[in-house]
C-alpha cells in the first residue's frame, strides 16, 4: 500500500509548489490511471510517489509525506525504493543503461545491484522476462530494440525488483502504435502478476478497461478521484483538458443528435 | 505555389538498408496529406527527401517540375520547412522571439521583418503570451508549439510536420488542427507523419499509407480507412479508428470520423 | 568481437591491457631502434594471430602520421647537431636531427599500434567489468563503460539537431566560415540535449538500486589463468628492471 497524505511540493530553486495537497492511495494489488492535461502536475506526482523527488531531484515536500505499507519514506536512501516502487518514463532510450550486451544482461542488471546471488538473479530475470512475453528478446542488443521492445525491457528490468508497486509515467507517449499494443498487453500481464500500478496516460482508451480507478489532476490538485468507468464518462474531463475514451466520445456525439447510443456502441 | 513530386524515389543508407523503393507522388498546391506506416516504413526517409536533406539514390524530387538535385538544403529551406518530432533537437536561442526569429533570417529577412514573421507565427500556434520568457521554462507540449511557430515564421509553400501530435495533450492537439486548418486556407500545402489515426482522419483531405518503403495506399480517408483496406494497414501495424470499425460493424460503409459517422446515422433516421 | 574470437581475444582483458601498457612505456624506456622495432614487431605478430594486423596498421598509421609529420619536421630542422645535410634559409637540417626525428616516430608508431591492438581485441565492457571483479567499486566502472559507449548517441544526436537547424536553412554546405557559423544552433542543443539525457537515465537507474553501495555477484567472469598472472608480472617486473637498467646508465 502506498499513501501520499496531503503532500506539497516544490522542485529546487522554485518557490511556487508544483503539487498542492496530494491525498493518494495505491492499494495492493490496485490500478490507478491519472490523467489530467500537460503541466498539471502528472510527471511530478509520479516522481514524488516514486521518492525520486526529493530523493533524487532535490525540492521540497511539505504539508504530510509519502508512507509505504505504512513505513514513512521519507528519510530513506534513494536504493530503498527500488524494491518498494519502481518508476517507468516515457522515453526507452534513456532508461536503458547503455552499458550492457544483451537484453538479458540489461534486465539482471538491477538484481545484481542488490547483492543478489548468481542464482537469485538469473531466477528473477528469467521470471520478468517470462512475465513480460521477451524471452526470445533475451540476446538482442538493447539498443537496437524498437521503441516498443525497449519498453517492455525497461518494464522487465524494473519487475525483477519485485517492487509492489509500480509507477508508469506515459509509458506509450513516444511510441508508434504497434509499440503501444505491446505495452498496453504488457500492463495486463503485469496486472495479473497483483503488482499495484499507477499509469499517467493521455490514451484513456488504453486505460479504460484497465484500471480500477481514474484520479485527475488539475493545477496541482486532484480534483476527481472514483472508480474508473465514472470518472472516464464524466464531463468534467473535457473541461481539464483530457480526451474522453473513444466509446464515451462517439456516445456523447451520438446523444447531441438524439441517436441512440447504446444500440450503436452495443 | 509549389507542386512537389518525387518520381520513382529509391535509397538506399550507406549501410545497405533499402528506406524507400520506387515511391511516386505528387501533391498539388493547398493539400493536406498524412503520410503513416509503422516505424521503419520510410516516412521519415520520404518527406527528408522534399527538403534535400537526403538525396535519391534512384529517383527524382522535383518542385514545379524542377528537379532538386543541383540545389543546397538551406535554398530548398525556402520552399519546404520541416518541424521535427523533438523539440529540443531544434531550440537553442534563450528566447522565443529569437527562436522563432531565426528561420526567417536565416532566409534572408531582414530584423524587422523577421520580428513581425515571428510574432505572427507566435500568435497563430497562440504562444504570444510566452514571446519573452525562455523556451526550457515552457512545457514539453508549448515547446512543441514553438517548434512549430519557428517554422511557420518562414512563411513556406509547403509545412512538412513529423508527429506532430505525439506527446501533446488534448489541448495541444486541438490548436495542431487549427494550424493545419489555417494553413490549408492559406492554400500551403501542408504535410503530416502520425500515428494518431483520429487525428489523420479528421484533418487531412488525402492519407498515404507507406510499409516497407513503398506506398501501399493513397487516398482518402474514406478509401484508407474502409474495411476493403484493413488488411494493408494491418500489414504495416495500423488499425482503422474506432469510428470507422463501429460504422463497419454496423454496415454503414466507410466511416473514418465520428463526424461522418453521426452523419450517416442521422441520415438513415 | 568476431563471431570466433582468437586465443588473443580471448585472454583477460588486464592482460591484454599489461601488454599495452608495457610496449607503451617500453617503447620509451628502451634506448636506440633495436627496442622500439622488437616492439612493432611483436605487437604486429599478435595482431596477426588475432586476425587484425591489416585493420591495426592502417588505423595506427592514419593516427601517428599527422603528429609524425609535424615531429619530423620540427625535430629536424632545430636538433642540435654537427653534419648538416641540407639548408632551407636559417634552418639547418642535420644527421642528428633526422635520426632523433626516426627514433621518436617509431616510437610513436610503437605506443599506437600497443594501445591499438588492446583496443582492437577487448571489449570495454569486459575489461571493466574484470576491474569491478579485482575491486573497483561497480559505479566508476559503470562511468567508465558509459562514457565509451555514449559515443554513437552523441554522434546520432548531433545529426538529428543539425538536419532541424539545416530545414530552417542553417547553411552548412557553404564556405567554411559559414560552416563554423553553422555550428553554434547546434552545439547548444546537443549539450543540453546530452544532460538531460544523463538526468533521465541517473533518475532511471535509481529504480534498479544503482547507487545501493557494496559488491556485486556478478553473472559473468572474464576467466583468467595462472600463466596469464605469471606473464603479467614477468612483463612487468622486466619493465621496471629495463627503466632501471636505462637510468644507470646500462642500456
Amino acid at each position: 500500500m502506498l499513501t501520499l497524505s496531503g503532500v506539497s511540493y516544490r522542485y529546487a530553486g522554485y518557490a511556487k509548489p508544483v503539487l498542492h495537497d496530494i491525498d493518494l492511495t495505491l492499494a495492493d494489488g490496485e490500478i490507478v490511471g491519472v490523467v489530467g492535461a500537460n503541466e498539471s502536475g502528472k510527471s511530478t506526482l509520479c516522481l514524488v510517489a516514486s521518492g525520486l523527488a526529493p530523493g533524487s531531484i532535490g525540492g521540497a515536500v511539505t504539508g504530510g509525506g509519502l508512507a509505504i505499507d505504512g513505513e514513512p519514506m521519507a528519510d530513506k536512501p534513494l536504493y530503498a525504493f527500488s524494491t518498494r516502487v519502481g518508476i517507468a518514463f516515457q522515453n526507452p532510450a534513456t532508461q536503458l543503461s547503455g552499458v550492457t550486451g544483451s537484453v538479458f544482461e540489461e534486465v539482471a542488471l538491477g538484481p545484481m545491484n542488490l547483492g543478489l546471488t548468481q542464482r537469485e538473479t538469473v531466477e528473477r530475470t528469467n521470471a520478468a522476462m517470462a512475465t513480460l512475453g521477451i524471452e526470445h528478446l533475451w540476446d538482442r542488443e538493447p539498443r537496437r530494440l524498437s521503441g516498443g521492445q525497449g519498453q517492455l525491457v525497461v518494464i522487465a528490468s524494473l519487475l525483477a525488483m519485485r517492487p509492489p508497486h509500480l509507477v508508469l509515467d506515459e509509458p506509450t507517449a513516444q511510441l508508434d502504435p504497434e509499440g503501444t499494443r505491446l505495452v498496453g498487453d504488457a500492463l495486463r500481464a503485469l496486472a495479473a502478476t497483483g503488482t499495484a500500478l499507477l499509469i499517467v496516460e493521455h490514451k484513456t482508451d488504453l486505460l479504460d478497461g484497465l484500471c480500477h480507478r481514474i484520479v485527475a489532476l488539475d493545477e496541482g490538485r486532484i480534483v476527481l478521484d472514483g472508480p474508473a468507468a465514472a470518472i472516464l464518462e464524466d464531463d468534467r474531463l473535457v473541461a481539464l483538458g483530457v480526451d474522453p475514451p473513444s466509446r464515451v466520445r462517439l456516445a456523447r456525439a451520438l446523444d447531441t443528435r438524439g441517436l441512440d447510443a447504446a444500440a450503436v456502441l452495443a | 505555389m509549389t507542386h512537389v513530386t518525387v518520381e520513382s524515389l529509391g535509397f538506399v543508407y550507406p549501410d545497405g538498408t533499402r528506406a524507400l523503393d520506387g515511391v511516386d507522388l505528387g501533391i498539388e498546391p493547398g493539400a493536406s496529406v498524412a503520410v503513416i506506416g509503422q516505424n521503419g516504413s520510410g516516412k521519415s526517409t520520404l518527406v527528408r527527401h522534399l527538403n534535400g536533406l537526403l538525396r535519391p539514390t534512384e529517383g527524382r524530387v522535383l518542385h514545379d517540375s524542377e528537379d532538386v538535385a543541383g540545389l543546397r538544403t538551406a535554398a530548398l529551406a525556402a520552399r519546404v520547412g520541416i518541424v521535427f518530432q523533438n523539440p529540443d533537437r531544434q531550440i537553442f536561442a534563450g528566447r522565443v522571439r529569437d527562436e522563432v526569429a531565426f528561420g526567417p533570417r536565416m532566409l534572408g529577412r531582414g530584423k524587422a521583418e523577421a520580428a513581425a514573421a515571428g510574432a505572427a507565427a507566435l500568435e497563430a500556434v497562440g504562444l504570444t503570451d510566452a514571446t519573452d520568457a525562455n523556451p526550457y521554462d515552457l512545457g514539453y507540449s508549448r515547446r512543441k508549439l514553438l517548434a512549430i511557430a519557428s517554422v511557420l515564421a518562414m512563411d513556406t509553400p509547403v509545412v512538412v510536420l513529423d508527429e506532430p501530435t505525439t506527446g501533446q495533450d488534448a489541448r495541444g492537439i486541438a490548436r495542431v488542427q487549427q494550424v493545419i486548418a489555417q494553413l490549408v486556407a492559406d492554400g500551403r500545402t501542408v504535410i503530416a507523419i502520425s500515428h494518431d489515426m483520429r487525428f489523420v482522419a479528421e484533418s487531412f483531405g488525402r492519407v498515404v499509407v507507406m510499409g516497407s518503403g513503398r506506398v501501399l495506399l493513397d487516398g482518402s480517408p474514406a478509401e484508407v480507412f474502409a474495411e476493403s483496406a484493413w488488411p494493408v494497414l494491418a500489414s504495416t501495424y495500423l488499425e482503422p479508428t474506432h469510428a470507422a470499425r463501429v460504422g463497419a460493424r454496423l454496415g454503414l460503409g466507410s466511416t473514418p470520423t465520428e463526424a461522418r459517422l453521426v452523419e450517416v446515422l442521422s441520415a438513415r433516421g | 568481437m568476431p563471431a570466433t574470437p582468437s586465443p588473443y581475444h580471448r585472454l583477460n582483458p588486464l592482460t591484454k591491457a599489461v601488454i599495452a601498457t608495457v610496449g607503451s612505456i617500453g617503447a620509451f624506456v628502451l634506448g636506440g631502434y633495436i627496442g622500439p622495432i622488437a616492439i612493432i614487431a611483436a605487437a604486429l605478430v599478435l595482431a596477426w594471430r588475432a586476425g587484425v594486423a591489416g585493420r591495426l596498421a592502417r588505423v595506427s598509421l592514419l593516427l601517428t602520421l599527422p603528429i609524425a609529420i609535424s615531429v619530423v619536421l620540427v625535430s629536424v630542422f632545430t636538433r642540435a647537431g654537427t653534419t648538416v645535410l641540407f639548408e632551407i634559409g636559417p634552418f639547418d637540417a642535420t644527421v642528428e636531427g633526422v635520426d632523433f626525428a626516426l627514433q621518436t616516430l617509431v616510437r610513436l608508431f610503437a605506443i599506437s599500434l600497443s594501445i591499438g591492438l588492446f583496443i582492437m581485441t577487448t571489449e570495454p565492457r569486459a575489461f571493466v567489468f574484470d576491474l569491478e571483479r579485482r575491486g573497483v567499486p561497480p559505479r566508476a566502472a559503470f562511468v567508465a563503460v558509459a562514457t565509451i559507449e555514449a559515443v554513437p548517441t552523441l554522434v546520432e544526436r548531433a545529426t538529428t539537431i543539425s538536419e532541424s537547424q539545416r530545414a530552417r536553412g542553417l547553411d552548412t554546405e557553404g564556405s567554411f566560415v559559414a560552416r563554423v557559423r553553422g555550428l553554434l544552433p547546434i552545439v547548444g542543443p546537443v549539450i543540453i540535449g546530452s544532460l538531460t539525457d544523463v538526468e533521465e537515465r541517473s533518475l532511471a537507474l535509481e529504480s534498479r538500486a544503482f547507487s545501493r553501495p557494496g559488491r556485486r555477484h556478478l553473472l559473468w567472469a572474464m576467466p583468467d589463468s595462472a600463466w596469464e598472472r605469471a606473464l603479467r608480472w614477468v612483463l612487468v617486473i622486466g619493465l621496471v628492471a629495463a627503466a632501471a637498467a636505462r637510468l644507470s646508465g646500462r642500456i
